[in-house]
């Protein structure tokens, strides 16, 4: 009776989510794979036709979307170790006992997470430009490589995508510090009269015990590369800013208003990387410490 | 090693100094290198136009000196001349001779100089183009596009947060129907993307609804909950100590008013880091804006409005000025609120 009534109560606290739930997310979702079965358009939505899998076979033929995806997955396979680390190494830093000033330090390394997507691109293109920027004056220069440069200015967007996406791991960065500061201290103590130096106790104990952090921040930062949720969004520039096939389903949907064929791109990258979470969630077992199974 | 410490109370200091020192100034270095495309971002806004293109141009703001005479202004030229390299006005620039005056010797009048003026470094001092910030408020309705930013931040935060606020709640001291099942949804849906959901809303939005140039797209699904936030949020409430909540509930409150006068108090540092979470969101948002509220001056927000700004203005300077004008609030608000902000993203139920 009692847990019945509890029940009841955690219900209807949670209902505004639920509602939200159906409304933004089950009935789209359903509604897109619905549309992805036509040839649904935005300027005559009267004479819409059931193609059955007439779009994804298309797919398969549309020789851009097959590049972008593939794009997609290169670029995702280069950022999600790189800002993994990034973060992990910057955290370790920042949650170090030598540190001074460590909340300058933290908020300095954050600021850059927080400029909006669209000036923070236009920072970028200035900052690398041959000519003027910075990268070549002040950095590549002095080293003697300012051949580097060209690796940008050969019309490949990719490396400055890439670079720049350190730019954005502040919340990667808080995930880890967090995690790090929830470490018992009488652990490392205890390593340390065991012998255990400093790499080792980092390894040993640090490590294995930010897993879960490491596993949530993995997660995110592989479903925003593909275009899921951000824990800090920063808007958009252009259309193709989270990733070249998330450009080109807008390309097809703004451009061509082909909204059936939109919609079967849009189901084909969900259930990919519905995929790769869950082969994430199924690795997860092996290696992350979970103390006592709740998260 | 205690007693040292009580008498010498420097000594051991100066050495720990010295031991953290390299650490330290390693972190100084990568914090600079990581900050110096904000730097650069700073230090270009500052630019006149002319130094943009300028490749002899010293790194910081600067300009050509100016001398003044008979009241014409000549920019100076390191020209070099029979006694050396000489600071000198440019008169009237030639590509095969140019006329100079002498900034030291006017009174000698133009002199004739034979060579290309383009060959010429310039004779720089420290100038700051304050031009380049002014112009966007010249050229945008500022005022109203911050009200109207404003606006959306005030509706939205307060639909968002005291949503997520209830649901995490219920998430963090309810037992639900199905166990964990809704949890592991709530998490699904962080990792939904977006696009999939997008396109029959954005079709029930424009062509079913005619909701454009309104702000219900924008900020209606934000009253049902953010699941980031929910998920941050519950994670937080789960940490706390159950006792004083069992102590409200023994004297009769409810399980809101459990949350809103025991929970809440103690978890001001994790709303305030979500506040600021839905905070930055809605000022650097320009996807929603772009497509519903547009460039209509009542509903513009600012991120809007300076990127449609940007994108018609191809000069850097002044593009990294408006880009700054941007920055300065979200910066100003992540330094105030950097104490809880610092410490307000932990995952993991923190145990203490």
């Amino acid at each position: 009776m009692e847990t019945r009534f509890k029940r009841q109560i955690g219900l209807m606290l949670i209902s505004p989510w639920l509602l939200g739930l159906l409304i933004f997310k089950l009935v789209p979702i359903l509604a897109s794979l619905v549309l992805s079965f036509t040839d649904f358009h935005l300027l005559n939505p009267d004479q819409v036709q059931l193609v059955g899998l007439g779009n994804y076979r298309i797919i398969f033929r549309d020789e851009q979307a097959v590049t972008v995806l593939w794009q997609t997955v290169q670029l995702a396979l280069v950022i999600i170790p790189l800002q993994t680390f990034a973060s992990i190494f910057i955290a370790a830093l920042l949650s170090s006992q030598k540190l001074l000033a460590k909340n300058t330090m933290r908020t300095l390394f954050f600021l850059p997470s927080i400029i909006p997507a669209f000036a923070a691109a236009l920072m970028w293109q200035g900052y690398v430009s041959p000519a003027t920027g910075w990268l070549n004056r002040l950095i590549l220069g002095p080293l003697g490589l300012e051949t580097l440069n060209h690796f940008y200015s050969r019309g490949a967007s990719q490396p400055l995508f890439i670079l720049s996406s350190l730019w954005t791991i502040g919340p990667g960065i808080l995930i880890m510090m967090g995690a790090m500061q929830g470490i018992p201290s009488e652990i490392y103590e205890a390593a340390r009269i065991d012998g255990a130096g400093r790499l080792a106790r980092f390894f040993k104990i640090t490590i294995p015990l930010i897993t879960p952090a490491i596993f949530f921040s993995l997660v995110l930062n592989l479903t925003s590369v593909f275009g899921g949720a951000i824990l800090l969004d920063r808007g958009s520039r252009w259309r193709n800013d989270f990733s070249s096939y998330d450009g080109y389903i807008n390309f097809v949907l703004f451009d061509m208003f082909k909204l059936g064929y939109a919609s079967s791109l849009a189901w084909i990258f969900f259930v990919f990387v519905m995929i790769l979470v869950l082969i994430l969630f199924g690795t997860s077992k092996r290696w992350v410490y979970f103390p006592d199974r709740e998260g | 090693m205690k007693v040292q410490t009580k008498l010498l109370p420097f000594v051991p200091n100066i050495k720990r100094y010295i031991n953290i020192l390299p650490f330290n100034l390693f972190v100084w270095v990568l914090m600079t290198l990581y900050l110096s495309p904000v730097l650069f971002m700073i230090v270009t806004a500052m630019m006149p136009t002319a130094q943009l293109s300028d490749k002899t141009a010293p790194l910081y703001p600067a300009r050509v000196m100016r001398y003044e005479h008979e009241g014409k202004e000549y920019q100076i030229y390191n020209v070099p001349m029979e006694d050396g390299i000489r600071p000198m006005a440019l008169a009237k620039p030639g590509r095969e001779t140019s006329l100079l005056i002498d900034p030291q010797h006017p009174e000698r009048g133009l002199i004739e100089w034979k060579g290309s003026w383009r060959t010429l470094k310039g004779v720089y001092e420290f100038h700051i183009e304050w031009e380049n910030f002014t112009r966007l408020f010249t050229s945008l309705p500022f005022p109203q596009m911050l009200r109207n930013t404003f606006l959306l931040a005030l509706i939205g935060g307060i639909g968002v947060l005291v949503s997520s606020i209830v649901v995490a709640y219920g998430f963090a001291r309810f037992s639900l129907p199905g166990g964990n099942l809704l949890f592991y949804i709530l998490i699904a849906t962080i990792l939904i993307p977006e696009k999939i959901t997008f396109i029959p809303t954005f079709y029930v939005y424009v062509g079913i609804l005619h909701w454009r140039g309104t702000v219900l797209p924008v900020l209606l699904h934000l009253f049902f909950g953010n699941a980031v936030y929910i998920f941050l949020l519950r994670q937080n409430f789960k940490s706390l100590p159950i006792d004083l909540e069992e102590a409200a509930m023994l004297d009769g409150a409810g399980p809101l008013r459990r949350l809103f006068s025991v929970v809440l108090p103690q978890s001001w540092p994790v709303v305030i880091t979500v506040s600021l979470l839905h905070f930055f969101f809605t000022w650097n948002e320009t996807r929603l804006a772009s497509l519903y509220l547009g460039t209509d001056p009542k509903l513009m927000p600012v991120s809007f409005g300076v990127q449609n700004y940007q994108s018609f203005l191809p000069i850097q300077n002044v593009i990294e000025a408006s880009s700054i004008i941007v920055l300065i609030l979200p910066v100003i608000l992540l330094i105030l609120a950097q104490k809880y902000f610092m410490q307000g993203l932990v995952i993991t139920g923190a145990e203490k």
